[in-house]
């Protein structure tokens, strides 16, 4: 399949508006629930008092509908005479959303907890412990639900709201993450307000990114024209005042459908030591795979290693300009082409300035530290391994992602610029002090030969006003 | 007249016989409702091994400790009201005596954990045999307050015609799960990794094919 009709596929594959549910209206309603409800709104009156806010109340579904289950299920208990589950998880969600969950159990979300699997022991572990990690951690990227030999959830693991959750069926994800429980709201999901629970702190700051920005601005002055309870939520139809989160990455946009696969339009991966324009494998069976632009693009039909480390056989190769070229669609509905393509550019040439004056070398140094023995292979156990993992996953992801969101406070104070003086008065000094010899060659072919971005570095005799040099010798005269 | 009364006379034998059997009547219903009551309490039932083991957590349950003071004993909750029936309860009973003594060897903490679910789910059919009718020595469902906005109406409205055990269970005992939804394997997983056994071993702890390690 040719990129012209990929892309096509990428934009058209999904219907545009949330998709309908297809499933007869026959299938809920169950009669036994609505014993569930009159004991429910004693006992726990706030829920209950939600859900009949909801849409799902509207339509007559209840408790039982989505709590139910088979009492093979892992974690099926029985309940005042009911088999049900306390975990409503994507896959019973998917009886009657399937195309939302297809989409989003393929996506970037659903896949939190393995994409961090392998560096979770060495962060979280090491530095916290595993109760740090089920408060912390988990509770964004999502826990592995574990139910114990007497039928309880163990208390480790849950509750939990993680994106990436691994449910006890075997699913992932939490579609209650961004829509609560049980209200079950459209409207929440598309506040910027739900996705900040997690894209917030140091190496997301999304949420302060998007305030700082126009759209965020935008937003917050006109929230009552959003029309955020809309059955239809089409930017440039249904509302126009402000994208949020989800209007961008996920949102209806003139002729682009929505999509519950929430990284499908990103071309960049902003969160890595050096930043790399990304390709979207998508195998056979929906599961889905980012590979770096650098490397092959993978033929389709061939086979490739999945994110859970099975193969898998290429229905579709997605490049990183096509899913740029989505993500623009969603730009023109409110901005011209020469506008929205100016905006792309200044936000790419900050992420390759980022890359090439200090994510590369860095990276290039550490690499080379390790190979020589100069640091131990064990992460965290020497500063400078704090100093390198802050300059790319906190301040540089924040400097990149201020790009990327329009803030510029976060592209450059709470972003480059600290990258720039961790760079020059921290990592730098402490490698010296690591690596010595090794060190200071290494810095001489990384960093000070390389004219084009730390050239300034060898003209000490540069001045500027800034810090006060030549103004005494000007008061004196 | 005088023949008939002949006919009636009551012998001081027949006196004697008749107090003695009335009396035997009295003094054997009297040891009946004293070893019901003897036979009813904590120290009784404890007095095997294996009882001692579900105990320590009912010592640790609102049902020992009530704020109230007012304590349940074993008795109170898994023998029936009324001489007869705590009798006959009492003479069921000793199928557990015999199990003791001839099943497996529920003294040993792994074998009796492995076996609880069993010992649940039964206890639990008799309770809702009896529509939860020792619970109901005690708790009046008219009167059931609750500290919760709505517990006395979730109790006239929604719980009417509901035994106790039908929704509350796991309040003295270790926690089981329903019957329906008990995974057998689950439990036994769990069992292993509570006393440190190599997987699998459940399983043959359970057919004999091993003895229990000894354990505290």
């Amino acid at each position: 399949m040719g990129f012209a009709a990929s892309f096509c596929l990428l934009l058209f594959s999904h219907s545009l508006f949330a998709a309908k549910v297809t499933l007869d209206s026959s299938n809920w309603g169950l009669e036994a629930g609505k014993e569930c409800v009159k004991c429910h709104s004693k006992t726990s009156a706030g829920l209950a008092d939600q859900w009949r806010d909801s849409k799902h109340a509207e339509v007559g579904m209840n408790c039982l509908d989505c709590h139910q289950a088979e009492s093979s299920e892992p974690d099926a208990i029985e309940h005042e005479g009911f088999t049900i589950a306390t975990i409503v998880s994507p896959k019973d969600c998917g009886r009657c959303h399937q195309q939302e969950e297809e989409q989003n159990s393929s996506s970037v979300h659903a896949n939190a907890v393995s994409l961090i699997k392998n560096r979770m022991p060495a962060m979280a572990g090491n530095l916290g412990g595993e109760a740090i990690i089920a408060v912390g951690c988990a509770q964004c990227h999502g826990s592995e639900v574990k139910v114990k030999g007497d039928g309880t959830l163990d208390t480790a693991t849950w509750p939990n709201s993680g994106i990436g959750r691994i449910n006890p069926d075997g699913s992932k994800g939490s579609c209650t993450s961004c829509h609560g429980r049980h209200r079950f709201s459209k409207a929440q999901a598309r506040d910027p307000s739900s996705c900040m629970r997690c894209h917030s702190g140091p190496d997301s700051p999304d949420r302060a990114i998007y305030e700082a920005s126009k759209h965020g601005m935008a937003f917050f002055a006109h929230r009552d024209k959003m029309n955020l309870d809309a059955d239809s939520w089409v930017a440039g139809k249904d509302y126009n005042s402000a994208p949020t989160c989800t209007t961008c990455h996920m949102g209806a946009a003139g002729k682009l459908p929505s999509t519950h696969d929430v990284g499908i339009r990103n071309a960049w991966n902003l969160n890595t030591p050096v930043s790399e324009k990304q390709t979207l494998v998508i195998f056979e069976d929906g599961d889905k795979l980012e590979i770096p632009a650098s490397q092959p693009m993978p033929g389709r039909g061939s086979e490739m290693t999945k994110i859970d480390g099975s193969l898998g056989k290429i229905k579709m190769v997605v490049p990183a300009d096509r899913r740029r070229k989505a993500m623009r669609l969603v730009c023109l509905e409110c901005h011209g082409k020469g506008f929205a393509e100016g905006f792309m550019s200044q936000f790419d040439s900050a992420v390759e300035l980022y890359n090439e004056k200090f994510g590369k070398p860095a990276q290039a140094i550490m690499s080379a530290l390790y190979e020589k023995g100069l640091l131990t292979p064990a992460p965290f156990d020497e500063p400078v391994e704090f100093t390198y993992w802050e300059l790319w996953h906190d301040e540089g992801a924040r400097a990149r992602h201020g790009a990327a969101m329009g803030s510029p406070n976060h592209a450059w104070w709470e972003g480059l610029y600290l990258v720039s003086r961790n760079f020059y008065s921290r990592f730098l000094p402490q490698i010296k002090e690591v690596a010595g010899k090794d060190g200071e060659t290494l810095i001489k072919q990384y960093v000070t030969d390389v004219e084009e971005h730390h050239g300034w570095l060898s003209k000490p005799q540069a001045g500027n006003p800034i810090l006060g040099f030549g103004q005494g010798k000007q008061s004196n005269e | 007249m005088s023949n008939s009364s002949s006919a009636l006379k009551i012998g001081p034998r027949i006196v004697i016989a008749l107090v003695v059997a009335g009396l035997s009547g009295v003094i054997f219903m009297l040891t009946l409702i004293e070893f019901d009551h003897l036979t009813s309490t904590e120290e009784f039932c404890t007095t095997c091994h294996s009882m001692e083991l579900a105990a320590v957590p009912y010592r640790e349950s609102s049902h020992y400790n009530p704020a109230s003071g007012v304590r349940a004993s074993c008795g109170d909750c898994h023998v029936s009201e009324g001489v007869l029936t705590a009798t006959f309860d009492h003479v069921m009973g000793t199928k557990d005596l015999l199990r003791q003594i001839f099943g497996p060897k529920y003294d040993n903490p792994v074998v009796n954990l492995l076996h609880l679910p069993d010992a649940a789910f039964a206890a639990r059919e008799w309770f809702n045999d009896r529509n939860s009718a020792t619970c109901m020595r005690c708790h009046v469902k008219e009167a059931i307050i609750g500290k919760r906005t709505d517990t006395l109406k979730v109790h006239q409205e929604d719980a009417k015609g509901k035994g106790c055990v039908e929704c509350h269970i796991n309040l003295v005992h270790r926690k089981v799960p329903g019957e329906k939804t008990f995974k057998r394997d689950g439990w036994n997983r769990m069992v292993e990794e509570e006393f440190n056994l190599e997987t699998g071993m459940a399983e043959k702890i359970l057919r004999g094919d091993v003895e229990a390690p000894a354990v505290e």
